[in-house]
């Protein structure tokens, strides 16, 4: 049987038993614990157990008032199902032993029934009260055989509520949980606070049952005549009597749900609702009444859910296009705020950028600030109008500007390929130049040559030759040097060229005059 | 109450198994009052007499031992004039393991072997010694007088 003792930490418990095994000094008989478990056992009812006293102590007792009054069962009193083998009889109580201890005469009682016959005896004069034989206090009583205890578990006892209902029958050493958590029958305290009587725990749900037996059964003034009708009844019941059932009780007619004014008394209603129209139409009218209601009940969820849902579309606008407060092309306002200076200023702010029509940009109040409340806007249209009127400006917008993108690389690609074929030309036209002022060098040398040849008569035909080779090599070398300047130096290499036959002439005269 | 429950199984079992000569019954009213009747062992002079005897037991008991008297007048060495009863176990040898079934059987041991070394009443014992023969035709006197039933 579990005991609701204090249980020692497993150490201490180990180290007691191991000195108990080994010196043969039994912790039992700690004087300390005797007091606990004469509680626990048969204590008078208004002795407070340990573990009800815990359970008034822990904080669901508060809630659970039922734990308070539970006493453990006592073991003594319990009826068992059969005879019990006389061995395992204590002598003192003459009942199966209750928490057994064996003396060293090897005589065996309930620890309670010891130390109750022990109280008379002083310390050193105790005995067993069966042999008679001297005890030992400070080495007895011994712990008993554990097959002593196993058996004594075994044994079926019925519940100790078995005369309040409970069929419950099993082992012994199961019914101290039975009783204290598990039996319906068990007594606990009334659930009513002012009521000290006790309850069994299957009627704890139902309240204080004592107050109306009461007033049912033992209470002398428990009837009472009904006011209007006179008749006996119980004065507990008389409510009830007057609100539906008393025949002389003025009562409303049903119909003045719909406006009759009648009142007669119950039992002349029959009558009169058979001939009032308004009586027959109640019945209706609550119908129709009641189907209203649950349409509005159904209405509110969803109306509910239509505000999240714009609540989230809202969101989500808000996430796109992000109100820019400080473009004051865009009028922002405080919705919550209606003195604001945006209610005022917002309409008159132009916005020449968008070239909005003036339609679908209407004077923008507070509440129909689209970044703020969308849901509380009782007139939608002119936000969605606005909204759309900026996207689809913005998209076109950005055709425009790619089309003005294309144009540009287009533009750009003709006037590389111009600006090539222009070179081009002007590189060809360059090369006839060059050529043709080639030629005419030539032909210039070959004059000037001749000439001179012509003045200076025979004298010298070597030297002559000599220059006229080398002239045919500078004006080579000035061809090529054309071809290759640019366009702009076109003047100075033609003058070049002209120069160059006149140093060489100059050359060739000195040469000459040098020969 | 625990102990009280040990009385409720004495009681049952006096009723069910009786020793033979001796009978305990409780009073209706209080189950702690018995109606005791004890028949003088054979071979001694209180053979034939049935004799009464109330027995009460106090609150503690079997803590503390019954109380008994003789309510038949009885000359025996141990018993007084009273019916007080001198007998250890039912004084200082008490022991709670002892029940009314053996405080009875102790008794009419008791009537069988006088022991006048212990007296409780003094005159009797005294002629006890003295002459034991004479008491003992007392003895057997009274029983014929008082406790022939
Ligand atoms: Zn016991
Ligand atoms: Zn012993
Ligand atoms: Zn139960
Ligand atoms: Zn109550
Ligand atoms: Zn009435
Ligand atoms: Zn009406």
């Amino acid at each position: 049987m579990s005991s609701p003792e204090p249980i020692p930490p497993p150490n201490d418990r180990r180290s007691s038993r191991a000195s108990s095994n080994a010196s043969l000094a039994v912790p039992t008989l700690d004087n300390t614990r005797e007091p606990v478990e004469l509680l626990v056992v048969g204590g008078p009812p208004s002795t407070p157990s340990p573990l009800a006293l815990r359970a008034s102590n822990s904080p669901s007792s508060n809630r659970r008032k039922s734990r308070i009054a539970k006493l453990p069962p006592d073991v003594h009193l319990l009826e068992y199902l059969s005879a019990c083998d006389s061995n395992l009889i204590c002598l003192i109580c003459h009942s199966p032993f209750d928490k057994p201890v064996q003396l060293a005469c090897e005589h065996f009682f309930c620890r309670e029934c010891l130390d109750h016959a022990w109280d008379a005896q002083h310390d050193a004069q105790k005995t067993c009260p069966t042999c008679r034989g001297r005890v030992d206090t400070t080495r007895e009583p011994l712990p008993v055989p554990k097959i002593i205890a196993t058996m004594l578990d075994e044994l079926v006892v019925k519940c100790p509520n078995t005369k309040s209902g409970c069929d419950w029958i099993e082992q012994r050493v199961n019914v101290h949980d039975h009783v204290l958590l598990y039996c319906e029958y068990t007594l606990v305290d009334c659930p009513d606070f002012d009521c000290h009587l006790y309850i069994t725990q299957k009627d704890f749900h139902k309240g204080c049952l004592h107050y109306t037996e009461h007033q049912r059964t033992t209470c002398p003034n428990r009837s009472t005549a009904c006011p209007h009708c006179s008749v006996e009844l119980l004065r507990l019941e008389l409510n009830a009597h007057v609100k539906d059932i008393c025949p002389k009780v003025i009562v409303p007619c049903p119909g003045t749900l719909v406006g009759c004014t009648v009142a007669v008394e119950r039992a002349d209603l029959a009558g009169h609702a058979k001939g009032c129209s308004m009586a027959i139409m109640a019945p209706y009218f609550r119908d129709q009444q009641a189907r209203i209601e649950r349409s509005e009940a159904r209405l509110e969820p969803l109306s509910r859910k239509v505000g999240i849902l714009e609540d989230g579309l809202s969101k989500i606008t808000n996430m796109l296009y992000p109100p820019n407060a400080n473009d004051s092309s865009f009028p922002v306002t405080n919705p919550l705020d209606p003195n604001s200076d945006a209610f005022t200023t917002a309409p008159l702010v132009p916005t020449p950028d968008f070239r909005l029509p003036p339609a679908s940009f209407p004077p923008v109040p507070p509440s129909h600030d689209t970044s703020q409340t969308p849901l509380t806007n009782p007139t939608p249209p002119p936000f969605d109008s606005q909204i759309h009127h900026l996207l689809t400006l913005h998209g076109s917008l950005r055709d425009e500007v790619s089309r003005i993108a294309n144009a540009l690389t287009d533009y750009e690609g003709r006037t590389n390929m111009m600006i090539i074929n222009e070179n081009q030309r002007v590189k060809d036209e360059m090369l006839h130049t060059n050529a043709a002022i080639n030629g005419m060098r030539m032909q210039l040398h070959w004059l000037v040559s001749a000439t001179l040849q012509q003045r200076t008569g025979s004298t010298n035909s070597t030297g002559n030759s000599t220059s006229r080779a080398g002239g045919s090599t500078d004006s080579n070398a000035s061809g090529t040097q054309g071809t290759n300047s640019n366009l702009g130096s076109r003047s100075a290499g033609a003058s070049a060229t002209l120069h160059l036959p006149l140093r060489r002439l100059s050359d060739s005269t000195r040469q000459n005059t040098k020969l | 109450m625990a102990l009280s429950k040990r009385i409720i199984k004495e009681t049952q079992r006096l009723a069910e198994d009786a020793v033979p000569g001796i009978s305990a019954v409780p009073h209706d009213d209080n189950l702690r009052y018995f109606d005791v009747t004890i028949d003088g062992p054979s071979q001694s002079p209180y053979e034939g007499g049935v004799f009464k005897a109330e027995l009460f037991l106090p609150d503690d008991y079997p803590m503390t031992p019954p109380k008994i008297r003789f309510l038949t007048r009885i000359y025996h060495p141990n018993i007084d004039r009273l019916g007080r009863i001198c007998l250890d176990v039912l004084k200082s040898n008490w022991s709670p393991a002892l029940q009314i079934r053996t405080i009875l059987l102790s008794i009419q041991a008791l009537l069988g072997a006088p022991n006048p070394d212990d007296p409780l009443a003094n005159d009797v014992a005294q002629a006890w010694k003295q002459d034991e023969q004479a008491a003992i035709a007392t003895a057997r006197e009274w029983t014929e007088k008082h406790a022939k039933p």
